[in-house]
């Protein structure tokens, strides 16, 4: 227990050193003067583009003033992320670009219902109470740190002899009834540690803000859910599109050229065999119909491994037993705990055998590892939760491997997630969230 | 006759080969892309190619291009398309520069010997060798056109042979009816789909033909 609370002072003492607290600091100063900029010229902008379009005489000119606050908020929008993405290191995907329309007419109308630019003028708005808070944050920051430096300004400035002495007013952040004079040396270090005490409270309150201007940022600034929902369903139709080219080439060159190759065989098998029995050439005719049948059992082995890539069927019983044929297959040893309280949905139990299938697959191919470890189980929220880890080189990424790339995409047509823990020389694990239902 | 393939699934290329060797043909080379298969037919020049229309690296059409080629740059060397698929579009290209010394087969021929090198021979000798699947294609496709719609059912049957680039005598064996019989309903055909009589013969090609051209 006290160990706990001396490790969390600990951390709230230091905050104001790390190089986080200067990132979140500068992120203050750049990002509130742009939203105190941003909110005054979206709120000229709009303002007048509103006043001008209800006269009817304006109607003209306000449109165009609208249109200019909608480009401009978008462009705001894209500062905003830049910032996030250089100081704060956080990300947030760029809304759908402008599709401007055909004509004049055409291009006003898109302009108009830009909903990215409404959005983005929305967050301009709310940001002026944020900025103005990101920029009193500063302040007591520097207000803290001019504070700090009183003991060596008196000594520096005011230990002359001789003359009156005016004290030295402590600054501080916030309207306290009076002033602070100090008239003593020893006083001053008492205004210094009022300073530090302020660096500290300033410095977490711009991350506080800050974390604040993230989300605001997250839902403002981002894809709306919408164009999120279309970006996933055009992800599906064409995982759906390669999964189809995927069947037709594994048919074409599977059991379609066996098949070929068996009605050869059996072709020239009748050839041999000749118009009557004396010229029949039996052991050639063994030997072809020994490839025959062959080509027969293989086509038949292609045509299992397809159905089986196609739906595997036991899932038709459970995503539990469909797994535990999986990891009897695999070629490194597979162990599997299970435990799935609610059956998911049909296009969820798929997308988790597929993800395991394609995660056991990895494994084995580029881990060098002797085990994987698979659990599946359902958290209490509902989320079906598969891991699949394995104890080898580590080193997985998924920007990086197309397959945990295609991976993530799939699950996100559902609004899974896959995360990966894979530090070099292991061990890896990748996590995929599933929701019940699709 | 003497014979280059290019296939790139070793079992059919392998089977190709040794079929073909076994009815005492000679297979100069079995190439696995298209880029060979020019390579070996400028090397060889043999009567004809046998060409799977798929083929690395894409895996598409690459086959029909190398045989577009090979039409153009060798046209001592007849061409034999062998697919898994028909694509009306394919036969339509491979006609493009005529008929003569072109075939066009579904890889599932290949199980009748006798027929499949007989055709084979056909085309590596400047005719033609379509698959019936080939032809029924085309007489779907013309089922909206005019001339090809006036034609009796049996009329039809003989146009599909011919398509096939069987002979007369060849027609007449397979529908089991005498010689003067397909003479009479070729000469119907012909006349239905407005072919005059000309010096170089090709009706039967023009009215293979007329079915793509439309």
């Amino acid at each position: 227990m006290g160990e706990d609370i001396r490790r969390v002072t600990g951390t709230i003492l230091r905050a104001p050193l790390t190089r986080r607290t200067v990132r979140e600091l500068l992120y203050c100063v750049l990002g509130g003067l742009a939203g105190m900029a941003g909110f005054w010229i979206t709120l000229v902008l709009l303002g007048a583009g509103l006043l001008v379009s209800a006269s009817v005489l304006g109607t003209v000119v306000g449109l165009l003033l609208l249109t200019v606050a909608l480009r401009v908020s978008r462009r705001l929008g894209a500062l905003h992320r830049r910032l996030a993405s250089w100081l704060l290191g956080y990300q947030v995907q760029a809304p759908q670009k402008f599709q401007p329309g055909a004509g004049i007419l055409g291009r006003l109308d898109r302009r108009l219902r830009d909903r990215v630019a409404w959005r983005a003028i929305s967050y301009s708005l709310v940001k002026l109470p944020v900025a103005a808070v990101q920029l009193y944050a500063v302040a007591g920051v520097v207000i803290g740190l001019i504070d700090m430096t009183y003991p060596v300004v008196w000594v520096l400035f005011r230990h002359h002899s001789g003359g009156t002495l005016h004290p030295m007013v402590a600054l501080i952040p916030f309207p306290v009834g009076g002033h602070l004079k100090i008239s003593t040396w020893p006083g001053t270090f008492l205004v210094a540690v009022v300073g530090a005490v302020g660096v500290i409270a300033a410095t977490w309150l711009a991350r506080g803000i800050n974390a604040g201007d993230r989300r605001l940022a997250r839902a403002l600034l981002g894809p709306s859910r919408v164009s999120e929902l279309e970006r996933t369903r055009t992800l599906a139709v064409e995982d759906a599109a390669a999964e189809l080219r995927r069947v037709e080439r594994d048919l074409h060159d599977g059991a379609q050229m066996r098949l070929s190759a068996l009605a050869m065989n059996l072709g020239m098998a009748r050839e041999k065999l000749g118009d009557d029995d004396e010229h029949a050439d039996n052991a050639t005719v063994r030997e072809l119909i020994d490839a025959a049948q062959r080509n027969a059992v293989d086509a038949l082995a292609d045509l299992r491994d397809l159905a089986r890539g196609i739906h595997p069927p036991a899932l038709e019983v459970g995503l539990a037993s469909a797994l535990a044929t999986l990891a009897a297959s695999s070629a490194i040893p597979a162990t599997l705990t299970a435990d799935i309280q609610t059956r998911p949905a049909a296009a969820i139990e798929t997308i988790a055998y597929f993800s395991a299938a394609e995660l056991i697959a990895n494994a084995t191919k580029h881990s060098y590892t002797n085990e994987i470890k698979i659990n599946i189980h359902t958290e209490r929220s509902g989320v079906l939760r598969l891991e699949v880890t394995d104890d080898g080189i580590g080193g997985a990424d998924a920007a990086r491997g197309s397959g945990l790339a295609g991976l993530a995409q799939r699950v996100s047509t559902v609004d899974g997630r896959l995360d990966v823990s894979s530090p070099p020389g292991g061990p890896t694990t990748v996590t995929v969230e599933l929701p019940p239902k699709a | 006759m003497r014979v280059v393939i290019a296939e790139d699934a070793a079992l059919l290329r392998e089977g190709l080969t040794r079929l073909l060797e076994d009815r005492g043909h000679s297979v100069c080379a079995a190439v696995t892309d298209g880029d060979a298969l020019l390579t070996a037919v400028a090397e060889h020049r043999p009567d004809v190619a046998v060409v799977d229309i798929r083929m690395p690296p894409t895996h598409t059409d690459e086959g029909l291009r190398a045989a577009l080629a090979l039409r153009k740059e060798f046209p001592g060397t007849s061409v034999l398309v062998f697919s898994q698929y028909i694509e009306t579009s394919y036969t339509a290209q491979l006609l493009e520069g005529g008929a003569a010394g072109v075939g066009y087969l579904l890889k599932d021929r290949v199980a009748n010997v006798a027929e499949f090198t007989a055709a084979l021979e056909r085309v590596a000798s400047g005719g033609t060798a379509l698959d019936p699947e080939v032809v029924s294609q085309l007489f779907r496709a013309s089922r909206q056109r005019g001339g090809l719609t006036t034609l009796t059912p049996r009329e039809r049957q003989v146009l599909a042979l011919m398509a096939e680039g069987r002979s007369n005598a060849g027609i007449a064996a397979e529908l089991v009816v005498s010689g003067g019989a397909v003479e009479k309903h070729v000469a119907s055909i012909f006349s239905k789909l407005d072919l005059p009589p000309d010096e170089s013969d090709n009706r039967r090609v023009l009215a293979v033909l007329q079915y793509l051209g439309g």
